[in-house]
Order: C-alpha cells, then structure tokens, then sequence
C-alpha cells in the first residue's frame, strides 16, 4: 500500500479544498452576506476542522481502513453499500461537474473559440496522467502546483490594491451577524467536499502517534491557509468592484486580473495566472475522480485500468451534458448545497458517533 | 504493469497524433492580422433605437521611424447593437478587430442626454476581451466629431484623450473614470455618476494657436464633467464645480492653483500661484445639538512658485507673514470651490459627491432612517467644511523682482 506523508497530506489536503473555490466564493457569499460577506468566509470554511477530526478519530480506531469500510463494520454490510453507492455518485457526478467548469472558465475568459471538449480532454488527461501514478505522484503534484497557486493569487490580489474604491468595506457588521451566518453557510460545502476527499484517503495516512498528531495539526493548518486565502480573494473583490459588482460578476477573479497592470505597461498577465490555476482544476477533478475510484472498488471491488477509463468516459458525458454556463454553475450549487452538505455532514457525523459509541460499549 | 507501461505508450501515441494534427489554440490570431481598437464613441442614430458608433483602430505603420507609430483608421455606423456594428465594420477591414487595446469610450452629448447608454456599455463589462480599466468620457457635443479630428500632436484623438487623462493627476481638475469604477458607481443606490467633459478647442475658443487653415479644432482638452442620473445626463458642472468635486471626493493628488480670481477686501494685497504637493480630504458625520451633519476635513501642502502684485522687497518677518497670508488666500480658493460643487449638488438633487455613502459609512444607523428620501434630504442636509492649507516655501525667492528705492533715485 502506499504511503503519504503528514506534509503531503496538508498540501494535498489544502489543494482539494482550495480547488477552484477563489472563482465563485466571491459571488457566493457576497450574495446573501452583502458586503460584510469577507468576514464570513474563515469561519464557514472552519466548519471542516471537527469534521476533519473526527475522520482523523475514525483513523485512529480503525487504521488502514476508509470510512466506506469503517461504514460497512459499524452500520453494517447493506448500509454501508447504500453510503457507498451515494458516496460513488455524488463524488463522481460532482467531478464531472467541475471538468465541465473547467470549459466554461476558460471559454468564458481566455479562449473562447477552443472547443470545450478540448478542455474536458485535456484535463481529463492529466487527470488519468496522475490517478494511474498513483496517490503519492499526485501528492507530489500538488506539493509543487500548490505553491504557485498560492503565489498567482496573492499576486493577483496584490497587483489589484492599486485598483481600490474608497471606503466600499464600511460600514461593517452595519446589518449584524446575519448576513455572515448566511455566508458562511455558502461556504461550508467547500469544506464537505474536502470531508468526502479525506474519506477516501485514510488508508494511505501512516497511524503512529506521532503521525496522527501531525495529521491533526494538517488538517486545522489546511483548512486556516485555505480560509485565509478565499477571504483575501472576497475581500479584494468587495474593496474593487463594490458589493453589487461582486456579485454580478461570474468569476471576479478573472476580472480583476485582466486590470492589473504593472507601470501602465505590463498588462493581460490574466493568462498566466490562468495556466497556474489550470492545475487547481486538474488537483480537484482528480481528488474526485480518485474518491470514485477508491468507492468503486471497496463497494464493488471494481479496479484497473478499465475501470478507471469507464470513470473518465462517465466525467466526459456529465461535462458534456453542462455546455451552458449558467446551468452548470446552478448546478455545482445545487449539488454543493443539497448533496454534498447534507450528505457529508450527516455521515461523518453519525459514523463518528457511532464508532465512540461502540467504543464506549467495547464492541469495535 | 504490463497494461500501465501500454497506456503510456498510447497516451505519447495520442499527444503526438495531436502536436502533428491541432492547429494548437482555436481563433489564434497573429499580431499582425489584429486591427487594434483604440477608442470607441456612441451618439444618438437617426432612427429610433439606433446609435451611431464609432470606432477608432490604429493602423500601425510599417518602416515607421519610431516603431510606435500609428495611423488613424476610424469607420462609423448605426446600428442598434455594438455587436452589429464589428460584424459590419469586420466586413471592410481585412484585420480582425482586437478589444482588449480599448483605451478610451466617449459618450455622445446627446446620447447621453437621451439616456440608455449602459446598454452599448454592456458589451464592453461581458465581452472577455475588454478591460475594466478603460476609460470613460462624455463628449461635449458629438463622440464621432472628436474621434474624427485631426490632432495637431498628431496623436490619434482616442491615444491624446488617453493621454490627457493619464496625465490629469499632474493637475487634478477633473476625475478619472475607468469603467470598472462607473460601474461600481452604478451599483450603489445614492450616488450619482460622475463623468469627464472631453471638447475640441478651436483657436480662441480659451486656447490660441494657429489653424491649419480649415474650421476644424486641432487640439482636444478635458474639462468639467458631466452628472448623471443612471446612465441619463442631468446637467454639466462648471470647471469650478468640478475642482470643488476633486477636493471633496480626495482625488487631489496635485493640482495647480492660485488667487488671483479672489475678490480681496484689501486691494494691495498680493496674488499667489502655487501647486499642491499633498492633499488629504477627511470626513466626519458628527451630532450637532441633535442635528446630524457632515463636516469635510481638507488638508493641503502648497509650495508657491508665483507672487503677483508684490511691489517692494521683504524683511524676514514679513516674507513670513507673507506665507501665511497665501495660506489663509489659497483656503478661501478651495472653500470657494468646494462651496461651488455643494451648492451645485443641493440644485440638482443628485449626490454626485458620495455624501449618502459617507454617512452610511460612519452612522449607518442614522443612514437606514433618511435613505429612502435622501434626494430631498440632499438640499438641506447640513455640510460644513474646515480647509487647513500650509504654505511649505515660497520658490528659490523671498522677494519678487523690483526696483528698490535707494539713496538719490528718488
């Protein structure tokens, strides 16, 4: 079996739960939390820490085991292969989902005339490239692509200050904690899609202490560097375009990077940044195209190369399926919020209780 | 294994079918086959519902001395979609028109009067090529008059409108409206937008020079700004009430002013030139005796480097008397043309000047009671205004060039 390490596990881990999440969360939560909507990002994204824990928990009882498995000891055999099958589902059509994103990012702002399939295919490929590598190539992907991520958004958020309204962050809290809660709650299926990553990954993290530890403090690191970073993306978008554009804007991101100049003379570095965060897309689609892999074969003990061709095929046709921009980014909402959330949330939850209740009965 | 080291050998197979097969990006278009789209004005059409639009391309030139050189390729048509106009304009240009150069969109006089012009802007805010920061201007009477003008800088009118704007901070006498910030502007509920006067100035129009020998105007300058309600023209502001409009909205970064224009109870005194070094514009909305008002805090540093008027050479003391009596003077300039901008603010009803804005920023409990009539509030909402300017020298001089009376001259 392979093995990743705990730092592997926080730049991977960090990596999935940014994925593409600096495109819309802007729109998002300045949407229903206005302009105070920044603030709301941290704390929405923070929900992913206890859940985050207790996956870790999970670990420690049952080593070397992904929570499917630990579904099918606690709950039983027929339950745990209905989690399964949701888990497989859910994860795979929401994978699909996001290389179909990747299309309309890209048609929509850099190059309109490439055929979207042409970014489902290439994507894919990557994603295939990396899947039959294996978790640690992938995680060693993400360890080198994360970084320049990291540095392409602070630099776009950086080169942007120039760019600043005045005074469009005041009032601040002028209509209460509403607004915030409603933000966050924009925001905390980002954190349950990292949840159902995390899931999958269990059998490749070492269960020393010493580890388990490590993995802990991965996961809290992971999730405040991810937090940080989407609040500074809303908080630029508010300070530039002002609550209203913010939320009219699709991917504000975009926009602002197509206004950063340098001395009035270097300008269109949207492009570059673009080519970084192509690599967002691909770590995201293939955290999801490796959960419905790593489900495909504890439910049905399907795995290999076919399998994983099948995978990609069933990807290319719900991508396929989402030609109109619009209706996919309604989707990815729907999905986010009345699958992905529910279903995460109320899981974890109740495999965690259950396994401190066996636990405390003594019958693991 | 053996089926891992297969796909790899399929997957170099299909990349390399592809490197010899794709075209690689689709639409890729070299350099050379662009037609650069430098400014762009919108007027009213003849018929209903149409706009004249007129493009400004560069044509750049080969074999030029200086590489940079262009020339002017600018095409006009109505039409009633901007859309419709490339594909007709695309008809007779054997390049194809690039939107991500667009430096400057005059409005029209008229079109702006007539409103609806926000519907030609939203090509401009969705299309991917375009940048959000591009600039906007009115134009006093039509955009395809000025965008037609032969300059006598020889600049295309749309790279010397560009031009002046870039170079407005040296003077800060109007404001510099990109489009992302017009929109932004849009956006909020209380504040009017604000946009830039470009005009062509004919010799003695203000301005003399010499002619080229037809009617037309050989140079173009920006002036004033225009108020509008939406994407409707209210009403133009004078270039006093738009100076007025930079020191209260803090957009001074330096300007060039003086006093000669000051009516001055003691006629002796000296005039003054000078230029802003630093300006900062503060506000506060403060409870006074139950009444809620806005005071406007505006602090300048000006070095004078003109004295007019000064008729005998001074001692110490009075070359510093002198300096505070030009700050006192160049107070009552910016008053006077802060005063201007207000009162222009209470005539029209529209709060061009941001001042709903800054009282929901600092007492967004009072805002919530009065935003839903601040148009009437505008007119009478008590604004008071505390200019502090400090003098920080008077040139390489402290005495003007006179004759000083000495012994046997008289």
């Amino acid at each position: 079996m392979e093995r990743i390490s705990s730092h592997q596990f926080m730049t991977l881990g960090a990596a999935v739960l940014m994925g593409t999440t600096f495109f819309p969360v802007a729109s998002m939560v300045t949407t229903v939390g206005g302009r105070d909507s920044w603030m709301s990002v941290l704390p929405g994204l923070a929900v992913g820490i206890p859940y985050g824990l207790m996956v870790i928990s999970l670990l420690e009882q049952y080593p070397g085991r992904n929570l499917l498995q630990i579904s099918e000891t606690l709950f039983g055999k027929w339950i745990g292969k209905i989690i399964g099958v949701l888990y497989i589902s859910i994860t795979g059509y929401f994978g699909g989902l996001l290389l179909a994103q990747a299309g309309d990012i890209y048609e929509t702002s850099i190059m309109p005339l490439t055929p979207l399939g042409v970014f489902y295919l290439g994507g894919l490929l990557l994603v295939f490239y990396l899947v039959n590598s294996g978790i640690e190539v992938f995680a060693r992907f993400s360890e080198v692509i994360f970084p320049l991520i990291v540095i392409a958004l602070v630099l776009n958020v950086g080169l942007s200050i120039p760019r600043m309204e005045q005074g469009e962050l005041m009032p601040i809290l002028s209509e209460g904690f509403k607004p915030l809660f409603l933000g966050g709650l924009k925001v905390v299926p980002f954190a349950m899609e990292y949840i159902l990553f995390l899931a999958g990954i269990l059998p490749f993290l070492a269960t020393d202490k010493q580890v388990l530890g490590q993995l802990k403090t991965g996961v809290w690191r992971a999730v405040f560097l991810v937090g940080f970073l989407d609040t500074m993306v809303v908080l630029i978008q508010i300070l530039v375009f002002g609550p209203a554009e913010t939320i009219r804007l699709v991917y504000g991101l975009l926009v602002l990077g197509k206004m950063v100049e340098i001395s009035r003379t270097v300008a269109g570095v949207e492009s570059l940044f673009l080519g970084v965060w192509l690599g967002a897309l691909v770590i995201k689609v293939c955290a999801f195209f490796y959960t419905v892999t790593w489900g495909l074969d504890t439910v049905f003990k399907l795995k290999g190369l076919k399998w994983n061709l099948a995978v990609g095929v069933i990807f290319m046709v719900i991508a396929f399926r989402f030609k109109r921009g619009p209706s996919l980014i309604m989707e990815i909402g729907i999905v986010d919020n009345y699958l992905i959330l529910p279903f995460a949330s109320a899981w974890i939850l109740t495999l965690w209780g259950a396994s401190r209740w066996k636990k405390g009965t003594g019958d693991s | 294994m053996k089926s891992i080291s297969q796909l790899k050998r399929g997957l170099i197979g299909i990349l390399i079918v592809c490197l010899m097969l794709l075209p690689g990006c689709w639409g890729k278009r070299e350099v050379e086959e662009l037609a650069p789209l430098l400014g762009v004005g919108f007027d009213l059409g003849e018929k209903t519902g149409t706009f004249v639009i007129t493009f400004q391309f560069a044509r750049p030139t080969k074999g030029a001395a200086s590489g940079a050189e262009i020339k002017d390729r600018t095409f006009g048509v109505e039409t009633s979609s901007v859309r419709e106009a490339i594909e007709k304009i695309s008809k007779i240009t054997y390049r194809t028109p690039f939107m991500g150069s667009l430096k400057v969109i005059i409005i029209g006089e008229e079109v702006a009067k007539a409103g609806g012009f926000n519907n030609m802007l939203d090509f401009a805010q969705r299309y991917s090529e375009f940048r959000r920061s591009m600039y906007l201007v009115l134009a006093k009477g039509k955009a395809q008059d000025i965008l037609r003008l032969e300059l006598r800088s020889e600049l295309l009118p749309a790279m010397a409108t560009k031009n002046i704007i870039e170079g407005g901070d040296e003077i800060s006498s109007f404001p510099m409206v990109r489009l992302g910030h017009y929109l932004t502007i849009l956006g909020t509920t209380s504040t009017a937008p604000i946009l830039p006067v470009l005009e062509s100035v004919k010799p003695g129009e203000g301005l003399e020079y010499k002619a080229d020998g037809n009617d037309e105007a050989g140079e173009i300058r920006i002036q004033g700004a225009g108020v509008l309600r939406g994407d409707r023209l209210v009403d133009f502001l004078t270039d006093e009430e738009t100076k007025g409009y930079m020191w209260l909205e803090n957009d001074v970064v330096h300007r060039l002013i003086n006093t000669v224009d000051l009516k001055d109870e003691e006629k002796e005194n000296a005039k003054f030139g000078g230029q802003v070094l630093t300006s900062r514009t503060k506000y506060k909305v403060q409870n006074n005796n139950g009444k809620i008002e806005l005071q406007y805090q505006i602090n300048t540093s000006i070095a004078i480097d003109e004295v007019l008027g000064l008729k005998k050479p001074l001692s110490g003391p009075e070359w510093v008397e002198l300096g505070k009596g030009a700050e006192k003077s160049f107070a009552k300039v910016i008053e006077k043309e802060c005063e201007s901008s207000l009162k222009k603010q209470r005539e029209l009803g529209l709060d061009f000047l941001g001042i709903g804005r800054h009282i929901e920023q600092k007492n967004s409990a009072y805002w919530k009671t009065i935003k839903d009539d601040w148009e009437a509030e505008i007119k009478d909402f008590p604004i008071s205004l505390d200019v502090q300017v400090t003098v920080h020298h008077s040139g390489m001089s402290s005495g003007s060039a006179v004759n000083p009376t000495v012994e046997g001259q008289e």
